[in-house]
């Protein structure tokens, strides 16, 4: 990890590229630094802090915030007076760990690698589009990004909203969408994508402060298109936030308030006052991202994102070079973490030869025995940190009384417990006095139980023999104006943990090889790419369709919106998976039957028709599901009775064809058809798209086509944007329409009639249209049989539910199983690809591993007491305990490598046959007996 | 201005350690390559870390 | 009565994946509250089983607190 760093130079081709790196010196040493916040207390500098946006203050030498890693503090040289002026230094002397040195200098550093992945984020709107706004004007018109600042509890205010003018708490807030996004103005046509998302958030995060602010959300467009986020939006609305869709002219201030004047669609001028107004900027292309682009040789687009197209959406012009996250084009957390496991993927595959040469193995000692009937003998540490808990409990007094505890062989303080030199005193201290548990009390067993079990390994003993005491962020640190109660307090806690720690038995480390093997389900676009990646990677797949043939809704598609001839990449595709040697696949296939776990399933699957059908076992270590989805036909609008009724995939198909009049004078297109709380509930997040799509196809063959389309909300995110400009520029009408007062499409003899509100005339009106194309919503096929088969999670809406949104966006919650494509939810079809790409990257890592760890502290059932109810079985959420028949009786068995530790089933166990590791009935016991006997040791 | 040469076969760069850059080198870690996390900032985290919560759900952040 | 204040004795049962952390959360941010509860961390509130909470009112809890 090389922070303080930029990129001056890469050369080379790819698989050996010379990368030149400048690393500014931050004059702090990261390894000597404990990030006891000292220095900052006594630096007499004041320093805007950019981590609140410039709304606090901090000191030159400080941290960003607690959690930064490294957790090391730098100094900035805009403003320290050392730096500056060759003056102070009061820093140096109060440094408990002398790590202050102004002596670093910047260094430079070569590397030697093989790929190259951009992921520099994005950047800031331009002060000066925001000043049309107000913003700059009046302290009270602030950025959504300040804003978050504000309402959050580490924020300027303690997370309490005020108004900077005078410190009142806003009654009436007013949030701006799209400043800074989709306006030509400031040269940004596309839509930042994420605005909307983060305005909902913090109008609802503020209402949970304050239930009675009044809150109003200017739009456009609310585009809300991401899976399960219309839900929020409705849930915003529910609360009382109010959304409406009108441009605001101008904000003024009056009197103490701001002014706004805004336009509504049926084109009425109105002026509201509000307290506080916040502007949703929009995301722009990385500062540097020129400079990115002469370093790199790669291509930008017009907006100066990264150039990438549909069908390779993370690879830049250069080979070996490929792009993560928001570079690539303005998008949220959840796809930018699906992007870089693709990106992962992409950089393996073409690294495949060397892999594994970089890494190295560590090796450890030889572990002690350490028998049930061993004398136990605990060392107990206990942490100062720095001053962060002896400042608040009297270490001391907590370690002697430790030192009388019963088992307690060796007890000592430490300065700080995590320090380099702490770890050796500790591995010293377990072989010079035999110990044989190790209780430290010191900060969370969250961040330091990983280092401190890696200490016991080092040392020969087995990393459960080990046990932590929170002393600093569940003691010092909350309980700082009461030392007494606070050293009372940590004294139970160890005498709680020392007791836990006399029943601690060590556990086996347990690993469980990996069949290299996947099998991937659905053969559509999703499948056969991540199929294609594992082979890249060198992984064979069994690639199983339930259809005659592979390609799925491609088949569907002619064209993409920008452009790309879906066919022949489909043609490509399919070549390429027939030919490859690593992809066995196999139509007309279904899934009969699947047992075992992550690294080891077996499946029955039945290929074939008729009479020529068979069933086969495969054995493999990963699931990736891509079963697809399917257009939505809804029972409306004269679907299915009327010929002059279509969907829009049926337009694409004859807009692709040869009729002459295959582009129809008049069309009318309804948005939503079924969709957003009608038949389905969510936003398909591809219609707009879609439907775009069609329109420009339609006016490059009938340019004098008329074209009214009936919308809720023009979903057009991205850079697909400019296509929605593209169609109002060449005169298509778009005409929204309200929940309440949809279209009514009847038939007239042989003419179709569309009766519509028009929301801007103010009037009904009745069109006759050649046409009616309707944009339908996508369902997911069948997730149901693979659900119950292979007991994974769905949504309410039917898509497989992801292990978590964010932060593990193609994995299920069951282990070795992972999501891509229309069977997680609806999108389109370059997000289709990177999520493939990134469910093979997560694959992967067990194929390549060879191995799977199983972290011991899982259940295990003690067969002599199982009464074969089954009662766990049916409560563990993971598939992660089954029914064995042992000498014809029921047992119930636990499969270790699914197990995640909860203990639902040891908790229900009617006659405690199950017992978790490290987390025994005895041992909880032994804590709450210890936590009422005050008096004993 | 010191020099230092980094060789080692099987590794891979990445350039900006927000959320994006972050779960990239994670991946590829746990893929067999050896990475280089490059950032300009003195802490890697990006944007994400200045957020409190998040869209739809309102998780905590950090 | 009134100038008596009540201490009472608490024994938490913490998840580690929520609760747990939003203790240790609690402390980075400084946030302060009264010294009156010891904890036990589980890997999930699902590991609680009843008799834990009746074990500790034997023991001489006067509340149990569960977070996950």
């Amino acid at each position: 990890m090389l922070t303080n760093a930029d990129l001056l130079a890469l050369e080379g081709t790819p698989g050996n590229f010379t990368a030149t790196v400048n690393l500014r010196p931050r004059y702090i040493d990261a390894d000597s630094c404990t990030a006891c916040g000292l220095c900052t207390q006594y630096c007499p500098r004041h320093h805007v802090d950019p981590y609140n946006e410039g709304l606090s203050i901090t000191r030159p030498i400080h941290i960003d915030y607690a959690q930064a890693v490294p957790a090391t503090y730098y100094i900035d040289p805009s403003s320290c007076l050392f730096l500056q002026h060759e003056t102070c230094q009061i820093c140096v002397p109060v440094c408990q760990s002398h790590a202050i040195n102004f002596k670093q200098q910047p260094e430079e550093r070569k590397l030697q690698i093989g790929a190259v992945i951009l992921s520099p984020g994005f950047g800031k709107i331009d002060p000066k589009t925001l000043a049309k706004f107000g913003y700059g004007k009046h302290p009270d018109v602030v950025t959504s990004f300040e804003f978050e600042r504000m309402t959050t509890a580490s924020g300027p205010f303690m997370g309490e909203i005020k108004c900077f003018s005078d410190g009142r708490h806003p009654k009436r807030l007013a949030f701006i969408q799209c400043v800074g996004s989709r306006d030509i103005g400031c040269n940004n046509g596309y839509c930042s994508s994420v605005c909307c998302m983060y305005a909902i958030k913090e109008a609802l995060v503020t209402k949970e402060h304050d239930p009675e602010v009044d809150i109003t959300i200017f739009y456009m467009d609310i585009r809300t298109q991401g899976k399960d986020f219309d839900a929020a939006r409705e849930r915003a609305e529910a609360i009382g936030i109010k959304f409406v869709r009108a441009k605001v002219a101008d904000v003024t201030p009056w009197e103490n308030r701001l002014q706004l004047t805004y336009a509504t669609l049926d084109g009425q001028h109105k002026f509201e006052p509000f307290d506080l107004v916040v502007l949703s900027v929009g995301l722009e292309s990385p500062k540097d991202a020129k400079k990115i682009a002469d370093i790199t040789r790669i291509d930008l687009n017009k907006y100066d994102f990264c150039a990438t197209n549909a069908f390779n959406p993370l690879q830049t012009s250069q080979q070996g070079i490929v792009v993560a996250g928001a570079f690539q084009g303005p998008k949220d957390i959840p796809e930018s973490v699906t992007q870089s496991s693709a990106a992962a993927s992409l950089a393996a595959a073409s690294l495949k030869q060397v892999r594994g040469r970089g890494v190295e193995m560590k090796t450890y000692p030889e572990e002690q025995k350490v028998a049930a009937d061993d004398e136990v003998r605990i060392g107990v540490f206990v942490c100062h940190c720095g001053i962060n808990i002896s400042s608040v409990v009297d270490c001391a007094a907590v370690a002697n009384y430790a030192g009388d505890m019963k088992n307690v062989t060796f007890y000592t303080e430490n300065l700080y417990s995590c320090s380099q030199d702490a770890q050796e005193v500790i591995k010293k201290k377990i072989k010079e006095h035999k110990l044989n548990r190790v209780v430290i009390a010191a900060c969370s067993p969250r961040t330091h139980e990983p280092l401190f079990q890696e200490t016991l390994r080092d040392a020969g003993l087995n990393r459960n023999l080990f046990e932590m005491v929170n002393i600093r962020d569940q003691c010092s640190w909350v309980h700082a104006g009461e030392p007494e109660l606070a050293t009372i307090k940590s004294k139970d806690l160890v005498r709680m943990a020392v007791a836990k720690a006399r029943l601690i038995q060590p556990l086996p480390e347990q690993t469980v090889p990996v069949t290299a093997k996947a099998l991937v389900i659905g053969a559509g676009v999703a499948g056969m790419t991540a199929a294609l990646n594992l082979a890249e990677q060198g992984f064979d797949s069994v690639l199983i369709e339930k259809g005659d043939a592979v390609g799925g809704n491609l088949h569907h598609l002619h064209h993409t919106l920008a452009g790309d001839a879906v066919q022949s990449h489909l043609q490509t595709l399919v070549d390429k998976v027939t030919k490859s040697k690593k992809v066995d696949v196999l139509c007309n296939a279904e899934l009969v039957q699947t047992a075992g776990f992550i690294g080891n399933f077996s499946s029955v699957i039945a290929s074939g028709k008729g009479k020529t059908r068979v069933e086969q076992t495969v054995d493999h270590g990963v699931i990736i599901v891509a079963t697809g989805g399917r257009e939505h036909r809804p029972d409306k609008y004269l679907l299915g009775k009327s010929k002059k009724v279509v969907t829009q995939q049926e337009l694409e198909k004859q807009l692709a064809g040869k009729a002459k009049t295959r582009a129809p004078g008049s069309i009318v297109m309804i948005q939503c058809a079924g969709s957003r709380g009608d038949d389905l509930n969510y936003c398909s997040k591809v219609c707009c798209n879609h439907a775009l799509k069609n329109i420009l196809k339609v006016k490059e063959i009938n340019p004098d086509s008329q074209i009214v389309v009936l919308y809720r909300d023009m979903r057009t995110y991205g850079f697909a944007e400019d296509a929605y400009m593209e169609a109002r520029k060449l005169g298509v009408v778009f005409i929204p329409y309200e929940v309440d007062r949809k279209p009514e499409v009847t038939e007239k003899g042989a003419k179709i009639q569309v009766r519509f509100f028009d929301s801007i005339m103010q009037e009904e009106v009745v069109m006759s249209p050649d046409l009616v194309a309707l944009s339908v919503g996508i369902v997911p096929d069948d997730t149901d049989t693979l659900s119950k088969l292979l007991k994974l999670p769905v949504t309410a809406n039917n898509f497989f539910l992801e292990a978590h949104v964010k932060l593990r966006p193609v994995e299920l919650a069951v282990s070795g199983v992972y999501v891509c494509g229309l069977a997680h939810g609806p999108k389109p079809v370059d997000e289709t690809i990177v999520q493939a790409q990134a469910a093979a990257a997560k694959a992967a890592i067990p194929l390549v591993k060879g191995y799977v760890k199983v972290d011991p502290i899982v259940s295990s059932v003690e067969q002599d007491k199982c009464i074969g109810c089954g009662l766990c079985v049916s409560l563990c959420p993971y598939g992660a305990i089954v029914m064995q028949k042992v000498d014809g009786k029921r047992k119930a068995e636990t499969i270790a490598a699914s197990c995640k530790a909860c203990g639902i089933c040891a908790a229900h166990c009617p006659t405690f046959a199950i017992s978790m590791g490290g987390f025994t009935n005895e041992q909880i016991n032994s804590q709450i007996v210890a936590f009422g006997a005050t008096g004993d040791r | 201005m010191g020099k230092a040469m980094n060789h080692r076969e099987g590794s891979v760069m990445v350039l900006g350690g927000g959320i994006a850059g972050i779960q990239a080198a994670l991946d590829l870690t746990e893929l067999g390559f050896y990475v280089y996390l490059v950032e300009k900032s003195p802490a890697v985290g990006g944007v994400m870390a200045q957020l409190d919560k998040t869209f739809p759900t309102n998780d905590c952040s950090l | 009565m009134a100038d008596q204040q009540f201490n009472p004795s608490i024994l938490g049962f913490l998840c580690n994946w929520c609760c747990y952390a939003a203790a240790d959360a609690a402390g980075v941010s400084r946030f302060q509250y009264p010294p009156s509860m010891r904890t036990v961390r589980v890997m999930c509130t699902g590991r609680i089983d009843p008799a834990f909470v009746l074990r500790a009112f034997v023991e001489g809890a006067d509340g149990i607190f569960t977070g996950g």
